[in-house]
């Protein structure tokens, strides 16, 4: 069978159990070919990649629907070495180089190449000796193809970030019949100029017959290097397109799109903007993966805002930092008064009550019971729900049962009763449980981190009318982060996207796709807009 | 058929053959007092009296026909080589028809040799209860005397650098007892009795003269009546004497007691299988495995012989004494830092407070209070230390606490012999430095909190006092948890993140938990040594840590998890399998020094297998 494309992908679908997470994706890729991979988190494009390098994580999950088509022939993958085998290279996002040894020992790790001597004829080809001269020649030739002058002999501990992405590479390009490379958001940790050199690097193997996929959330960059786009969202096919026949602008649309029914609806009604609840000046929040790098913004007094942005864009390090879960320097005023940063003891009792993103780990006591973790804040920070006598106190075991038992009735906690171990409930349950512990702190001003990550549509529902109603019916200042824009867009009154730790554009939950889009990938969209009719 | 069916089968099966053994036991035990009873036991006692009479009158017979061949030969007029060859040939006949050991009573009139040894037998006993008496009270008077004099004793084994053996007991040197002139009427009697017995004798077997009959008097004397006799022990006796084949009757109720045992132990099992899957639902295989050898332990005793509630309550005394430093691990694990394995810096403050205690003198309660502030005061400076320590390795609690234990215990090996203690109660009598092991006595804290308000109900012994005094720290650290600053503590160690979230001082919250560990060690060692009786300097300290430890992980706590309730349930499961273990090994292995080795052997497996548990179950 005679074909054009090196690589061809057809109607891939893959479920975890009940969750389908591709439905009916292909994609093809020419030889030679910059092919982009665009989506927003959780698209589906890792679990194509996964498919595509037959990972475990795959097969031991029952496999997939559909057909791979490598040069024609249709390839049963087995395993990430059948996939190097079969000429399909990987550059991962996070480098898997040894620091201690030299950039040539790494680009030929486990493909060295030996010469027998006398103790390997005796005892087996594992002892030959290195043929470091041969291997130096193979790496040299590899640096120089990614247009690295660096000494081949140098180590690759304390080279600079760039530098090891091109090492990276040039592993990939020096193993033999390379005909495929994928990079996995390689520009995510390279500075601009670097950068620009990796494109320009990409656009010469591409040149010599590699093809290669390209994933990335900038969209100018797949603007400057790709020659054809496959765009996914919500684990379906967006789009295919020829670079040159389309716009940043359709682009950002397609990627964003809308997916399915908001869960809730909010009444419309004009955004507070009277009164300055918080205003936050150059944050910077030490986050690791979620880096703010310089935000400033400022949140109305009983208004929904929003905060929106991909993942590892900053946007959780906003809350983490003021509430000084990890170190943060910048100036934040509540209600006018200074806030002091690095106290997370001083924000609770300010009246800002914080419900984490990470429910395992820092929002529940996973160990005790249900009533323990509702007014655990309430008590430590307030002193509440507490019998006192004299310098010694004890649990008001009566009052934390009361309260218990109300907010499971309000909040619709599934459980057995308040003494169930917070471990046992399920995700949502869980979110409820965090929720609950905030509002017992009676706060003046909210933060929800991913309140609906991993949980089922009616907890979904429930945690987002209840936040909802604090805020219409008390009046209550909530700031809501999330990944998914969607949420975002049905309950906020205004949505302030994060790219690269610094804030791009607030906009009305009303704007277009493309506006969303743009803002995501770091471009603010009237800007866009300007240079956009200032070209044509 | 499904695997739940044949279980229940099984336990059916096992309850009705355990049914049957009560009924059988239920039937027999009561015949032990009963006429049944009494009249099997007169037919064995009958049995091993002629017995053991009966190989005198095989050689009173022999004698008798020897003397009749010789006489014989004689008159025939044979020469002495035909006279030695008929003795032979005669005594052999004799031996032959004699030979089968079994005493054959049918025909014979036994009913006055019957009452004479009742009557011996009531005799014998009646001297025997005066003479105990007697004896009780001469020991009571001579008590105090004994007891100083072991007291010396111990003095000088410590003065020779000797180990004091734990279970050394007062006795009371008998020599100077009279018997009392109600005894000797008694023995009289009782002498009297036995001639009507030899009369009887003498009726069964007339070649007895009264000089067989008179040396025949301890052997049957020993059949008839021992000390502290019982059906059981009579039983027993009778049946080994007299070398007759026992009745299944008669076995049946000697045996009632043990058959009972078993039929409980049957249903044990039953219930064990029924409710197997609950059980270890609920406690966890670790406690279920432990709790069954404990169980198992329980009826070996009783099937061994031993006394069960002796045991129990040395059990109970050992699980109070070593309760508290067990406690000591609640705090460290709620706190975060784990199994607190450097548990010796509060034994060894808390060993520094006793020793000042017997260096000023200061007796009974103050000293211990005294014992109890200084020890408590020393710990929690050093525990603040240590904690200062752990905060700095988060993450290494594990073989950071183990390696301050044993720095700990040898840093105070040079400690020890340089402290500038002056009591000569505490130092080596020559050269400088303090004893290995201190002796406690009354003038100061011995048995101070065992002895107080203890009761004694059969054998059993309750340390009333050691008991309120675990409950009592028990309680406190059950209230600390329920504190704003416990609930703080225990969050922490659940979880730090989540603590750091609501602005807790993760740090200083560490610190509690380690300082209250400590201080809990120092309260707990002087509890053990009021109890033990001694105070054990040097290297001794170094496997408590690691005793404890396992005892609450047996109890069911995890490295991160615990309850007051763990520390109850695995001091008494360890200290019980120890307890009862050690006897049960001498019995089994008799003559051997097996019960060292096995105590080695259980306390080390015991803290192993703890430890492959140490992850315990989370909720989570």
């Amino acid at each position: 069978m005679q074909t054009d494309f090196i690589l061809e992908m057809k109607n891939i679908t893959k479920k975890y159990g009940e969750n389908t997470v591709l439905s009916d994706v292909s994609l093809s890729v020419k030889p030679g070919e910059i092919h982009a991979l665009l989506g927003e988190n959780g698209a589906g494009k890792s679990t194509l990649m996964n498919v595509l390098f037959g990972m475990p994580v795959i097969h031991s999950t029952g496999g997939f629907e559909g057909q791979v088509f490598l040069d024609g022939q249709e390839a049963n993958i087995l395993s990430p070495y059948d996939a190097m085998k079969k000429g399909i290279g990987m550059v991962h996002q996070e480098f898997m180089l040894l620091p201690g040894f030299t950039i040539t020992e790494n680009i030929k790790l486990n493909r060295e190449i030996t010469r027998p001597n006398l103790v390997s004829r005796v005892l087996g080809k594992d002892l030959e000796t290195m043929d470091m001269p041969a291997m130096a020649r193979d790496a040299r030739k590899a640096l120089d193809s990614v247009g690295m002058s660096i000494d081949e002999y140098t180590k690759v501990q304390g080279l600079p970030v760039g530098y090891m992405q091109f090492v990276e590479i040039a592993r990939e390009i020096d193993k033999t019949g390379v005909k495929l490379l994928v990079f996995d958001e390689p520009t995510a940790v390279l500075t601009e100029s670097e950068a620009t050199q990796l494109i320009s690097v990409m656009k010469k193997i591409s040149a010599s017959g590699i093809a290669i996929i390209f994933i990335t959330h900038r969209l100018d960059e797949v603007m400057a290097a790709s020659d054809s786009i496959t765009i996914l969202r919500d684990g379906k096919l967006a789009a295919t397109r020829r670079t040159s026949e389309t716009t940043i602008v359709e682009m950002a649309e397609l990627m964003i799109g809308r997916k399915g029914d908001a869960v809730v609806e909010a009444d419309e009604r004009p955004a507070p903007h009277e009164k300055v609840a918080m205003s936050i000046k150059d944050l910077e929040v030490d986050m690791p993966g979620e880096q703010v790098r310089g935000l400033t913004l400022d949140v109305y007094e009983g208004e929904i805002l929003g905060i929106g942005g991909l993942a590892g864009q900053g946007k959780l390090g906003i809350p983490n930092g003021i509430m000084s879960l990890y170190s943060a320097t910048g100036q934040v005023e509540l209600f006018g008064e200074p806030l002091k940063l690095g106290d997370t003891q001083a924000a609770l009792k300010a009246g800002i009550a914080m419900v984490s993103e990470d429910r395992k780990s820092v929002g529940l006591l996973l160990d005790q019971s249900i009533e323990d973790n509702i007014v655990f804040n309430a008590m430590q920070v307030r002193g509440d729900y507490l019998h006192r006598l004299g310098p010694f106190t004890q649990k008001d075991t009566a009052a934390i049962r009361k309260t218990a038992n109300e907010m499971i009735k309000d909040l619709d906690i599934r459980c057995f009763g308040p003494t169930q171990w917070a471990g046992t409930l399920s995700g949502g349950n869980q979110q409820k449980v965090c929720v609950a512990r905030a509002l017992c702190m009676s706060p003046k001003f909210l933060f929800v981190s991913e309140p609906t990550r991993g949980i089922d549509i009616g907890a979904k529902k429930l945690v987002l009318e209840t936040l909802l109603r604090l805020n219409r019916e008390h009046g209550m200042t909530v700031v809501i982060v999330s990944s998914e824009l969607q949420e975002l867009r049905s309950i906020s009154d205004r949505i302030a996207i994060v790219s690269e730790g610094k804030l791009v554009d607030v906009l009305s939950p009303k704007a277009s796709d493309a506006d969303f889009g743009l803002a995501m990938s770091g471009i603010k969209p009237s800007e866009h807009k300007e240079k956009g009719a200032g070209i044509t | 058929m499904t695997k739940s069916r044949i279980r229940r089968i099984l336990a059916i099966t096992l309850c009705a053959a355990a049914a049957v053994l009560m009924i059988v036991s239920g039937v027999n035990m009561p015949k032990k007092g009963g006429p049944a009873g009494q009249s099997i036991l007169e037919d064995l006692r009958l049995r091993a009296v002629l017995s053991a009479t009966g190989s005198s009158v095989v050689e009173s017979y022999v004698d008798i026909a020897k003397k009749e061949a010789q006489q014989r030969v004689k008159n025939a007029g044979g020469g002495m080589s035909e006279i030695r060859e008929a003795v032979e040939k005669a005594e052999e006949e004799v031996r032959a028809r004699y030979s089968n050991s079994e005493v054959d009573i049918t025909g014979i009139d036994t009913a006055e040799l019957t009452a004479a040894t009742e009557a011996y037998a009531k005799a014998l006993k009646t001297y025997d209860e005066l003479d105990s008496a007697a004896r009780a009270i001469y020991i009571e008077a001579h008590y105090a005397e004994a007891e100083a004099a072991l007291e010396a004793k111990h003095q000088q084994m410590l003065d020779a650098g000797m180990e004091i053996p734990e279970n050394d007991t007062v006795e009371v040197d008998m020599s100077g007892f009279v018997p009392t002139a109600e005894m000797v009427q008694a023995q009289a009697e009782a002498d009297q009795a036995y001639l009507a017995v030899g009369a009887a004798i003498q009726k069964i077997y007339p070649v007895l003269d009264e000089e067989s009959i008179g040396t025949l008097k301890t052997t049957v004397k020993d059949v008839v009546y021992q000390v502290g006799d019982t059906f059981d022990t009579q039983y027993d006796r009778c049946v080994e004497q007299s070398g007759a084949k026992e009745s299944f009757a008669g076995y049946l109720i000697r045996h009632a007691a043990d058959i009972l045992y078993t039929a409980i132990a049957l249903v044990v099992l039953a219930v064990l299988l029924l409710f197997n899957e609950w059980l270890v639902d609920k406690l966890g295989i670790p406690r279920v495995i432990i709790g069954l050898f404990f169980i198992l332990l329980c009826f070996m005793t009783l099937w061994c012989g031993l006394s069960l509630p002796s045991l129990m309550s040395n059990t109970i005394v050992r699980t109070g004494m070593n309760a508290v430093m067990v406690l000591a691990m609640v705090p460290g694990i709620q706190c975060g830092i784990s199994l607190n394995l450097g548990l010796p810096i509060g034994l060894v403050a808390g060993l520094i407070g006793g020793l000042l205690t017997i260096e000023l003198g200061v007796p009974g309660w103050g000293g211990f209070a005294l014992a109890l502030a200084v020890g408590s005061v020393l710990a929690a400076v050093c525990g603040y230390l240590y904690a200062l320590l752990l905060n700095k390795l988060k993450g290494e609690e594990m073989s950071v606490t183990t390696y301050v234990g044993f720095s700990v215990v040898s840093l105070m090996c040079i400690a020890w012999l340089v402290l500038p203690f002056r009591s000569l109660k505490l130092r080596w009598p020559l050269g400088t430095g303090l004893r290995n092991t201190i002796g406690l006595d009354s003038t100061n804290f011995r048995h101070i909190l065992d002895d107080f308000l203890s009761i004694d109900i059969g054998g059993f012994t309750v340390p009333t006092g050691l008991l309120l005094f675990v409950a009592l720290c028990c309680l406190i650290v059950w209230l600390f948890s329920r504190s704003k600053t416990g609930v703080a503590m225990i969050a922490v160690g659940n979880n730090a993140r989540f603590a750091e979230a609501a602005g807790l001082n993760v740090n200083k919250m560490r610190i509690i938990g380690t300082v209250l560990s400590t201080v809990l060690g120092a309260v707990g060692i002087l509890v053990y040594s009021q109890s033990y009786g001694f105070m054990q300097l040097y290297t001794a300290p170094r496997q408590m840590g690691f005793i404890a430890a396992s005892a609450i992980l047996i109890g069911g706590a995890s490295t991160s998890r615990c309850r007051i309730s763990h520390v109850i349930i695995g001091t008494f499961l360890f200290q019980g399998v120890l307890t009862l273990g050690m006897p049960v090994a001498n019995v089994l292995v008799p003559g051997s020094t097996i019960s060292e080795t096995l105590r080695i052997l259980i306390s080390n497996g015991i803290i192993l297998y703890a430890l492959t548990k140490s992850g315990g179950a989370s909720r989570a």
